[in-house]
């Protein structure tokens, strides 16, 4: 299953907290819940308007359809909240904390903290529960899923609700450090590159694909102009994939006969 | 079957009677929007036999795009090439490339090649801002309007019969490519690698050769494109171009030449239609982009086939494959 709505699920997410906190002034914590469970439901949305009715029909068609969908969705934050960037506050401090030569804020350590959290929490979700494994059995094959007496409808349901929830705590996090407009979601497509380097399928993949491309695009940044940053990280995925067709960690594709 | 082709070939004389026609009667900008649009069908039909016919997807047509505008641009400027040569050398430059990319493509598939394809763009956009020697960078590029044997094309009304031209030739041209032993070989591809080896197909020949000739339409495309726009700026060539591309195709059908020139009007003649609406052109475009694959998840073409055997018994019912209900 492909989403090209998901950098979009971030990016509402980070107006609607956005909204709770300066509009009607919501806690920091309850706005960070709330966020979480509207975005859930905008993946279930998303899936039962859009994904599920087309269920058959060639996986080009869905791609089409999720693009078509972060239009509206872009467009429609556009509407709403015009096309000026908003400043997120965060709970986090944004005063530099030194420990040695490294120096970060309490905002970086708060996103990375609740970052490993939530990473840890899904590996042991997929790894440890049975809905986990029935999430992983139904990507492996839905008719063998099926025959096992999964609820693949279900499981499907509840996978974009998982993975709209992610975004939106992405959302929270993300935007005080990257400005929130109605653009954040194309930070979608960077994701993206990074699940695929690391592997489609993998959690451990897209952990090492996504931090690989941080620190590449980073030093590249030093030793290059900005342009050339920008993708270095495109130029490393085809350098990659030529060598290993499916990503660092991803288990070579099984071919149909 | 005969009753289809007649009633298809009567179909196809009356469009090209009146685009053949239209000129004389449009205005200057309706003219302009065909001319458009008459790019954007030679890059669906490029696009259509690799993704639609070969099923190998494409997010890099933007490159080919801005690598056929940029060759020409440059072999006018700088060493004043004829306007036809530009424009087959363009396509060339292009076709090369894109036999060159479709060499590591080889082992990409799906998702994969979608990604490497994509970082194909932004990496060829770059380079247009990089190189500026010879694309002078962000200022973009001037062109001058193509000439041949002393016949400019410098209003839109010549534009607009160059590219009809050329246009129904390419058509003409990959028609006669997917009824022939590649188009089969392409459609063996897609369906099943191992049984189209088999058979005594060729697939990393005919891999590679599918990608060269969809950089050929989409790099004469971009050639075409600069000499009717008469200028290039580097911004155009964005992923968003690229997955304009790809939306045409989809919305259209893939794997049918029909549907690469019904998306192309879709794509091109529905944001002229919304102009008025706006900050909301946007909003309902995506509404109907998302509603056509729902109803439509075949594209036009594919609905068109249907509802034509269903309500008037013409052709054959297009196949939907296997249900996977409970």
């Amino acid at each position: 299953m492909v989403n090209f709505a998901q950098g979009e699920f971030v990016m509402v997410s980070g107006f609607i907290s956005y909204t709770l906190l300066i509009r009607f002034g919501i806690p920091y914590w309850l706005v960070l819940v709330l966020t979480i469970v509207v975005s859930g439901f905008m993946g279930v949305l998303l899936e039962r308007v859009v994904v599920r009715p087309i269920m058959n029909a060639p996986i080009f068609s869905i791609v089409i359809a999720t693009i078509g969908a972060s239009i509206v969705l872009r467009s429609s934050a556009g509407i709403l909240y015009g096309y000026d960037v908003l400043p997120l506050p965060t709970i986090f401090s944004k005063d530099p904390i030194r420990l040695g030569i490294v120096s970060f804020t309490a905002m970086d350590a708060g996103v990375i903290g609740f970052s490993l959290v939530i990473m840890a929490a899904l590996y042991l979700f997929f790894k440890l529960t049975k809905t986990g494994t029935a999430m992983r059995a139904t990507a492996q094959s839905q008719t063998a899923a099926r025959l096992m007496g999964v609820s693949v409808p279900r499981i499907f349901s509840l996978t974009w609700a998982i993975s709209a929830g992610i975004g939106g705590v992405a959302g929270v996090l993300i935007a005080p450090i990257i400005y929130l407009d109605p653009n954040l979601g194309f930070i979608g497509v960077k994701a993206f590159a990074g699940a695929i380097l690391g592997g489609f399928g993998s959690i451990p993949g897209a952990i090492v694909g996504g931090m690989l491309l941080g620190i590449l695009e980073n030093l590249s940044g030093y030793f290059f102009n900005a342009g050339i940053k920008q993708v270095s990280t495109y130029i490393l995925l085809i350098l990659v994939l030529v060598v290993r067709p499916s990503g660092l960690f991803g288990a070579a594709p099984v071919r149909k006969v | 079957m005969p009753r289809r082709s007649r009633l298809g070939g009567a179909a196809l004389v009356a469009v090209a009677a009146i685009l053949l026609v239209l000129p004389n009667v449009a205005d200057n900008y309706v003219i302009y929007v065909m001319s458009r649009l008459f790019v954007y069908v030679l890059v669906a039909l490029g696009l259509n036999l690799l993704t639609g016919y070969t099923g190998q997807v494409s997010l890099g047509h933007a490159a080919f795009f801005a690598i056929g505008a940029y060759t020409a641009a440059v072999l006018a400027e700088r060493w004043h090439w004829p306007s036809v040569l530009c424009l087959v050398g363009a396509a060339l430059v292009s076709a090369a490339v894109g036999y060159l990319l479709g060499l590591p493509c080889l082992r990409l598939s799906g998702l994969y090649l979608a990604m490497a394809t994509l970082g194909f763009t932004l990496i060829v956009q770059e380079m247009l801002l990089q190189l500026s020697v010879i694309t002078h960078g962000s200022e973009g590029m001037k062109v001058q309007p193509a000439s041949f044997l002393g016949l400019t094309f410098h209003t839109d009304y010549r534009k607009y019969y160059l590219l009809f031209v050329v246009t129904v030739a390419m058509l003409l041209f990959a028609r006669n490519l997917v009824k022939g032993r590649a188009g089969r070989a392409f459609l063996a591809i897609r369906d099943n690698e191992r049984a189209a080896a088999a058979m005594g197909v060729n697939i990393a020949r005919y891999k590679t050769i599918a990608f060269a000739i969809s950089a050929l339409y989409t790099g004469l495309a971009g050639a075409l494109s600069a000499f009717i726009v008469g200028f290039l700026d580097p911004q155009e060539f964005s992923l968003f171009l690229s997955i304009q591309f790809i939306t045409i195709i989809i919305l259209g059908g893939l794997a049918s030449l029909l549907g690469s020139v019904l998306g192309a009007c879709f794509l091109i003649v529905l944001p002229e239609l919304l102009a008025g609406l706006d900050v909301w052109q946007a909003l309902v475009y995506g509404l109907i982009m998302v509603v056509t694959i729902i109803f439509m998840p075949f594209g036009l073409s594919g609905a068109l086939q249907r509802y034509a055997h269903r309500w008037f018994g013409i052709g054959v019912e297009p196949m939907i494959p296997r249900r996977l209900g409970h």
